[in-house]
């Protein structure tokens, strides 16, 4: 009673928090955690929050999500931006008077150079997100505050894309001498210089002075402390460090709010993040769809989400896309689809029946997963406690992280059935279906399938401008991708932040990527 | 004697040079990709992939690969992290000092509390001082030391809302920061190294006081106090002396939950790190660094030991 009444507490004070408007003061060192560390400082090759958290403050990006309202994006660089009626013509006004931390000139140029690397690396220089800009036909700068990006097809992400944290800007005069610079050097327009990293230890920026808005940075600095697991949750509680922006575990919020109590603020969202199974579709039975659909369909979705809510970070029922995101389906359509139904006992009775129909009634395999507690663990359990209610006797094989790989390695998988996560850093179906695409489109299905009606679905959906329509393809697909269960949502993550009450100024978004240039964030 | 130490030095190379081999190799042949951790989860092409591998140079032969790696050790150069591209031995370098720090610290203590109250034990055998004795020392057997450490962090945090800082500042640089970050672990591991050198200073405080030399001495009428100090403790230490060296080298690269528990930036989270990102460069560095502690603190036992025991020497 105690811990829910102080929890209620730390909730009202948050909503409490963002609805008093407070003068933002200036000054003081943000003391956060990070849960593991950049392997290098190139925004273009990294893919993990580990990198965005400490990284992002230093970099502007051309566009950046406006936290408050996500998923609507606002300008960065760009001032003001125009969207050509076909679609094919991108025409970014770009701010004046923007410094590099050299004390260089931002121009158009910079913008231009940043987005060749990143469509087209030089030798020797590694872009994971080359296929994002794959229909840009060309970059012009008309002049030194314009950028005009022409596209060979239209493309409905493009502009979600130019939000993107990953595609930090560099300086072109520095590119131009060493297309390698980024990966050892950090220099950009952001709010904070780099001051430095301790391998293992720390990461330090110090406020930028010639900051292009005025008056921001608030903060004089920031430390990014590496810590993990436990020792990260008792950081939290003692008040060492002000906050982790990932996320936490029910558990551990619960902890943390009691010990901090009244100056714990905690926000919570849905995430963009969920788990998946993937079935491996070259091993016997696991072809066949009437296996793989029996195994989704056995899935009580709906109240596995509310019972493993509440010991782990997931808590949403929800299809290929996240719920409540504008082009997820809706609670009515979910329902319709296989293995989305309430009625749980008529779903297993179908589910043994199918298995019965394809000769495998006491079907018996092994679901690899990754020895990571949370959420994979509690969700590994749950499934295989759905699955024995039909009859299905699984495996648990829970392996570290580089075994659980080649387990699944492309060229020679030997799982039968695999969790996997799908994360991005926006709520965007050209990112969360790459999971559902043929595996020679895509390198991170690993259910190995070759399906060209989800490929062109995709496709068809990926360049269609008008929303309706766009949510109309994407139902298609949605319906394909779980009738054909190559592989299958299970629940959607739930991300849990436990800020100290002194942190003013962040706002939780479903994405942990984004929101962390530390522009807005104060400290009282 | 320095036949002896020339003699013991030069076993080290082959030693060295099996333990080179051993981890080269069967790091390799152990299932997973160094390149699929580092892409986990990003839509590369196979052409992307490849590309780093070769930049990585693992597209070459295994033996090429170790040629390489020996040569470069030779000339002091143990590559570079296959995950962070720094070399291995700056990475090394920079939690060495903590590590180190912690081991000596450990280390003090555990001479401190054993040798004194395992030699008591052994003297008031059977008395409320052994058994009080025996009593702290099979409870830090039987606690392991990370749990020690949870339990300080905890009450540190309960009772003081308090924890120490997580970062490492050099002793030399603020000495109570410094120290008010590590006498914990140090603590929490010097506790458990203690329990196993006091066990063995009294069973082996025990064993000399049955010597014929010291009953001599006893016949003699030299004091008690001398017949300890000068007579039995001298010889006792000698096991106490390799336990504590072995115990050493250990704490070196084997800290590795303590150091989870403390958010310390030591060998032994690296070495986690490293394994667990299929790191081969940097599990090679650590593993030869952990080889070495090990042959030369052999190699440093067995010289005390001669200085212990002079017939060691004319052997």
């Amino acid at each position: 009673m105690r811990k829910a009444l102080l929890l209620a507490g730390a909730v009202l004070l948050a909503v409490a928090g963002a609805a008093g408007a407070q003068t933002p003061r200036s000054g003081g060192l943000l003391k956060f955690a990070v849960g593991a560390e950049p392997p290098n400082y190139d925004c273009h090759a990294n893919s993990s929050f580990a990198f965005i958290h400490p990284v992002r403050p230093h970099y502007n990006t051309l566009l950046k999500f406006d936290t408050t309202k996500y998923p609507a994006v606002k300008g960065d660089l760009a001032e003001s931006w125009t969207v050509a009626k076909d679609g094919l013509t991108y025409t970014f006004r770009l701010r004046k008077g923007v410094k590099f931390h050299d004390g260089t000139t931002f121009t158009a140029e910079d913008i231009k150079a940043t987005y060749e690397r990143i469509r087209k690396p030089p030798q020797g220089v590694l872009s994971l997100r080359e296929a994002a800009y794959v229909d840009i036909s060309s970059i012009e700068t008309p002049d030194p505050n314009t950028v005009v990006f022409k596209l060979s097809k239209p493309n409905a992400s493009m502009l979600s894309n130019f939000a993107s944290p990953w595609d930090c800007v560099y300086s072109a005069a520095r590119l131009k001498k060493d297309p390698r610079f980024p990966e050892r050097n950090i220099m950009g327009t952001g709010p904070f210089t780099f001051e430095e990293h301790v391998a293992g230890s720390h990461w330090r920026g110090r406020r930028f002075k010639d900051y292009f808005e005025k008056g921001k940075p608030y903060l004089e600095g920031f430390l990014a402390i590496f810590v993990a697991g436990a020792p990260m949750v008792n950081a939290l509680a003692a008040g060492e460090v002000l906050a982790e922006f990932r996320g936490h575990s029910p558990a551990d919020r619960d902890r943390i709010v009691k010990t901090l109590g009244d100056k714990a603020v905690v926000q919570e969202s849905p995430w963009v993040c969920s788990l998946v199974v993937t079935f491996n579709t070259k091993k016997k039975p696991f072809d066949d769809a009437r296996v793989r659909r029996a195994l989704s369909v056995a899935i009580d979705r709906w109240g596995g989400a509310q019972a493993l809510s509440k010991v782990a970070l997931v808590r949403h029922v929800g299809g290929v896309l996240r719920p409540g995101y504008e082009f997820a389906a809706n609670e009515k359509e979910l329902m319709s689809y296989p293995g989305f139904s309430k009625d749980v006992n008529g779903s297993r009775a179908q589910a043994k029946k199918l298995l019965q129909e394809t000769g495998v009634p006491n079907l018996t395999f092994t679901l690899t997963n990754r020895n990571v507690a949370m959420p994979y663990t509690p969700v590994g359990v749950f499934l295989i406690d759905q699955w024995r209610q039909i009859g299905v006797n699984v495996k648990h094989d829970q392996l570290e992280t580089k075994l659980y790989l080649a387990a699944q390695q492309r060229d020679n998988p030997t799982f039968d059935a695999a969790l996997d996560f799908n994360c991005d850093f926006m709520d965007e179906p050209n990112l969360q279906l790459l999971k559902y695409l043929s595996h020679d489109r895509s390198a991170i299905n690993y259910a190995q399938q070759t399906d060209r009606t989800l490929d062109d679905l995709f496709d068809k959906q990926s360049g269609e401008l008008d929303r309706k329509k766009r949510y109309a393809i994407l139902r298609d697909f949605e319906r394909r991708a779980l009738d054909q269960a190559y592989t299958i949502p299970t629940i959607w993550w739930h991300r849990i932040i436990v800020t100290n009450r002194a942190l003013k100024g962040w706002h939780i978004t479903p994405s942990h990527y984004v929101g962390q240039d530390l522009t807005d964030v104060w400290l009282e | 004697m320095l036949r002896y130490i020339i003699h013991r030095l030069l076993l080290m190379l082959p030693t060295l040079f099996g333990v080179a081999v051993l981890v080269f190799f069967l790091l390799r042949l152990a299932p997973g990709d160094p390149l699929a951790m580092m892409f986990e989860g990003a839509n590369v092409s196979k052409e992307v992939i490849e590309g780093e591998r070769a930049r990585l140079g693992l597209d070459q032969p295994m033996i090429v690969q170790f040629g390489k790696w020996l040569v470069g050790i030779m000339h002091g150069d143990f590559g570079v992290s296959l995950w962070t591209g720094r070399p291995v031995l700056y990475e090394i370098g920079i939690r060495l000092q903590l590590s180190l720090q912690v081991a000596i610290m450990a280390t003090i203590l555990a001479v401190l509390i054993a040798v004194p109250l395992g030699t008591l034990s052994a003297i008031f055998k059977d008395s409320w001082i052994d058994h009080l004795v025996r009593i702290i020392s099979i409870a830090g057997l039987a606690v392991p030391s990370f749990w020690l450490g949870m339990i300080i962090i905890l009450l540190l945090l309960t009772y003081f809302s308090w924890i120490p800082p997580l970062t490492f500042t050099p002793f030399f640089e603020d000495p109570w920061k410094n120290m008010s970050q590590l006498i914990w672990p140090a603590l929490a591991v010097g506790y458990r190294y203690s329990a196993v050198a006091m066990r063995m200073m009294r069973s082996s405080v025990l064993e000399v006081l049955q010597e014929d030399y010291v009953r001599t001495a006893r016949a003699k009428g030299v004091y008690e106090r001398l017949v300890v100090s000068r007579h039995a403790m001298r010889n006792a230490l000698l096991p106490v002396v390799t336990v504590v060296g072995l115990e050493f080298a250990f704490l070196i690269g084997g800290l590795v939950v303590t150091e989870q528990v403390f958010n310390l930036n030591g060998i032994g989270k690296l070495f986690v790190q490293a394994v667990a990102r299929g790191d081969y460069t940097m599990i090679q560095g650590l593993v030869l660094l952990v080889a070495v502690f090990f042959v030369m603190i052999n190699f440093a036992i067995d010289m005390l030991y001669a200085l212990l025991d002079p017939r060691i020497r004319y052997r």
